[in-house]
């Protein structure tokens, strides 16, 4: 089956996510989607399953155009996805999530038999070691993934797409992985991967389209014809990054936060670091490697169980938010803008003025609008937040304009330490250089970041150091020499020794 | 449209516009009055007045008992149970131990803030559904209370409860200033203290609310309290009403518990509320209710009606929900592709 995708744009209010975007999709191919945050892939994987409709443009299945209402109309023309959030029913088995579209009967009562049955042979064609009855609740996050392609096929899809399949799997189930999508391929599949790793798009894909600001940057190229340095310069519009910041020059004498040692409930052992004034420490990991629980159990979100954490010097143990705000000047800005960042139904003034509440209050307890437009006004216009008033409901804003607002929030409560987990998620990419200056500008102010980021380039942009994490344990820490070739090979050596020593101590634990 | 802020470009949407909701409501309540009174003239008499501020007094602050909970996207089914545990409270204060009628109000009041007290406290501490655990503390409340009073009327309570309930400021009861006092009281909370403000966030969106320094479980806590406290003050109002305090008092309050607040605007899903609004869907509830009964038509179709009000008023809430939802994603309806107006 082949897939045109012509000339489709889609606009969202503000921001033109996709504009003129045209390629093709062939049978027995695996082609690479790759883009940068916010290119737009994944609003042209929502448009091409049906979950978005484009503004302009036409999708095309074997030349016959089609006009998908929802992603069941999608499935229907043999366009199946396997998304990032996963869409398996947990207490469900195996063999009742691969057939749970159209579970086979006998006398009008669903006939299990036949339903475990169907279902092996469809998981027979790729990995004949899960069994079917066990609930998927009990799978790891790669056999869910293998669940889900079973169940795709089993929806006889002719078009798979894998969106981000490795970002939180280990290297030997992403090798397994990448076997079955080969195997699907000769088959005669078409497998669209969207990924922003490189050695895996070389290792596996047969073409690349790259995407950069919702633009073709490459439509379809043969990978053979690629190098890396083509495709970053694609993604990126220039050979290499060059670092935005400029040269800057962190004093490293005073320490503000130090970790030794720590365990926390979340997992996570032996964790030791410094961060000093003024400094951005980063901190990079897969998904999944235990970054965000480390900065929820530092806030006082979860539990540190052993070890020191010491800020400014002194020994704290933090029972809970507010009191890392209101004592420690310790803030948190979650990747989950719209779930865990902001309250998107209220305004920008009282956003902002939320963290200050306590303090801007007259002693019977009362806080004014007058008071709080005071706390967000002056931030609102440094920051640059592009609003027609303050009052505008922060669910209006624009990605970047959001997360202006949270870092508003951080300043307004006049933090000193300010933990950033992946500040550009979903921001195109002018925005995203203004919020890195941003991030740039409040350390020259005194803030010290600690900066998680799955996004390389950013995270060689802007961290002065980076700590690597790989499955709840530091596994490094490198100086940031800015230089994008030798410093993402080295974080990824340190990424893969961190799995490497996993398997090695779980076959010792089994041994 | 995109300009950075000063403070002279405080565009807001107009004040007609985010009032719709009330002036429809308005609108609603005077057409009712305008068809009692030409049905029944009887029901802008002076004594039907007196009897309607009376019981309007009563249905608001039950709709003030859910608004304060519902603030924080939870509910409370306990109201009514909380309401008659003060009522029994008061009761044997007063007739049984004798003490002087401001203290046995005060300790009942007191009784009814600390089962509210008792539901937060639970509900945030087992991180269950407040609707599971106000279902339980309300059949738990209810139990405990027949069981200590034997389900036994007080209706020997010192003359003064019932000359209160019978007082007349003009043709309306006192006890409607009071339900309007404490509407006030409310509206400042929620509008102009770090309090309400941290309530409402809470409601909203608790995770966002929570990492930006809010004691989320602390805000819920004192939410159900005071979810508590009103439901003993419409309660100790009925005992001014009735002249007694009856164990029958309260098991009618749920239906019109949630029309007032939901009818008004506030939001199931929490993170908003309207006092007046609330004050205006009790106006309604009371409105049917007084009419239904002036024209003489049983009770069994204000049951009816209450119902499909209710419903209507669901209706309306999911419906700005979505439409709310929409226009802050930026989403139109997946099958309209023309008309992009974000």
């Amino acid at each position: 089956m082949r897939l045109t995708i012509e000339g489709i744009g889609k606009d969202f209010p503000g921001v033109t996510a996709l504009d003129n975007v045209s390629f093709e999709i062939l049978p027995g191919e695996t082609h690479a989607l790759m883009g940068e945050n916010g290119a737009g892939k994944s609003t042209l994987i929502k448009i091409i399953t049906g979950l978005y409709r484009p503004d302009r443009g036409r999708l095309l299945v074997d030349g016959r155009p089609v006009d998908f209402h929802s992603p069941r109309d999608a499935i229907a023309a043999g366009i199946s996805a396997v998304h990032q959030e996963r869409n398996l029913i947990p207490r469900f088995t195996v063999g009742e999530n691969i057939m749970i579209e159209r579970p086979p009967t006998r006398n009008g009562v669903i006939d299990f038999d036949k339903v475990h049955a169907e279902a092996r042979k469809f998981l027979d064609m790729i990995d004949p070691s899960i069994d079917t009855r066990t609930e998927v609740r009990h799978l790891s996050v790669a056999q869910m993934q293998i669940v889900e392609i079973a169940k795709a096929l089993s929806l006889e899809a002719q078009v798979l797409l894998l969106d981000e399949p490795t970002a939180s799997i280990t290297g030997h189930e992403a090798d397994a992985l990448f076997a079955v999508v080969r195997r699907l391929r000769d088959e005669g599949k078409a497998i669209v991967f969207v990924s922003h790793k490189l050695e895996e798009v070389m290792a596996i894909s047969d073409r690349v389209t790259v995407l950069r600001d919702g633009r073709i940057a490459a439509a379809g190229e043969p990978i053979s014809r690629m190098d890396r340095g083509k495709i970053v310069s694609a993604m990126i519009g220039r050979e290499e990054r060059v670092a935005e910041m400029g040269t800057r020059d962190v004093d490293r004498s005073k320490t503000v936060m130090e970790a030794k040692n720590l365990a926390t409930s979340f997992g996570h052992k032996s964790i030791s670091f410094q961060l000093h004034k003024g400094e951005i420490l980063g901190l990079y990991g897969l998904v999944g490697a235990g970054r965000t629980e480390l900065a929820r159990a530092l806030i006082g979100d979860g539990k540190v169980v052993s070890g020191e954490l010491r800020l400014n010097g002194q020994v704290v143990t933090i029972p809970d938010v507010p009191t890392a705000i209101r004592r420690h000047k310790l803030g948190y800005i979650s990747e989950d803008r719209k779930a865990e960042g902001l309250i998107l139904t209220h305004p920008i003034r009282s956003n902002i003025a939320i963290s200050v509440w306590r303090r801007i209050a007259s002693k019977l307890g009362l806080i004014g609008r007058a008071a709080e437009r005071r706390v967000a006004e002056p931030l609102v216009a440094k920051l640059e937040v592009k609003t027609p008033s303050i009052e505008q409901a922060v669910g209006k804003l624009s990605g970047g304009n959001q997360q202006k607002v949270s870092i508003a929030k951080w300043l307004a409560a006049g933090v000193e330490i300010l933990i950033i987990d992946e500040p550009t998620v979903g921001i195109d990419i002018k925005t995203k250089t203004a919020i890195h200056e941003l991030i740039g500008e409040i350390t020259r102010e005194g803030v010290s970041v600690l900066l998680i980021s799955s996004d390389m380039p950013e995270m060689i942009t802007l961290a002065d150091r980076i700590l690597v994490m790989s499955d709840f344990a530091l596994t490094g820490t490198i100086e940031n020499s800015r230089r994008y070739e030798p410093m993402s090979r080295e974080i990824m050596g340190f990424i893969h020794a961190g799995a490497e020593a996993g398997h090695a101590a779980a076959a010792t634990a089994h041994g | 449209m995109t300009l950075s802020v000063s403070s002279q470009s405080r565009a807001r949407p107009s004040w007609l516009a985010e009032q719709s909701n009330l002036i429809g409501l308005a609108v609603i309540i005077v057409l009712f009055w305008v068809l009692f009174t030409s049905l029944a003239p009887g029901f802008v008499s002076s004594f039907n007045l007196f009897a309607l501020s009376r019981s309007l007094a009563v249905d608001i602050v039950i709709g003030f008992s859910t608004m304060v909970v519902l603030a924080t996207g939870g509910m409370n089914l306990a109201i009514g149970s909380i309401g008659v545990c003060a009522v029994m409270a008061s009761g044997y204060l007063m007739q049984t131990i004798g003490l002087p009628i401001p203290v046995a109000m005060a300790l009942a009041l007191l009784l009814g803030a600390f089962l509210g007290w008792l539901n937060g406290f639970v509900i945030v501490r087992s991180g269950v559904n407040s609707f599971i655990i106000t279902l339980a503390s309300a059949s738990l409340f209810l139990g405990g209370m027949l069981i200590l009073s034997k389900a036994q009327t007080f209706n020997a309570l010192p003359p003064e409860i019932a000359a209160f309930g019978r007082m007349r400021w003009g043709f309306l009861s006192p006890l409607l200033f009071v339900a309007l006092g404490l509407g006030a009281a409310l509206i400042v909370l929620f509008r102009f203290t770090a309090l309400g403000r941290e309530i409402l966030a809470a409601g909203a969106n608790p995770r966002a609310a929570e990492l930006s320094g809010v004691p989320v479980g602390r805000a819920i806590i004192i939410a159900h309290t005071l979810s508590g406290a009103l439901a003993a003050s419409a309660g100790l109002m009925l005992v001014f009403r009735l002249g007694a305090a009856m164990p029958s008092i309260g098991q009618d309050w749920l239906l019109p518990s949630f029309l007032a607040p939901v009818l008004g605007g506030t939001l199931l899903a929490g993170g908003f509320v309207s006092v007046v609004g609330t004050i205006l869907g009790a106006l309604l509830v009371t409105t049917l209710r007084s009419g239904l009964l002036v024209m003489q038509v049983g009770n069994f179709w204000l049951q009816l009606f209450l119902g499909l009000i209710l419903l209507f008023a669901v209706m309306v809430d999911r419906y700005r929900g979505v439409y709310a939802e929409r226009r802050s994603l930026g989403r139109k309806n997946p099958r309209q592709t023309s008309g992009r107006s974000a």
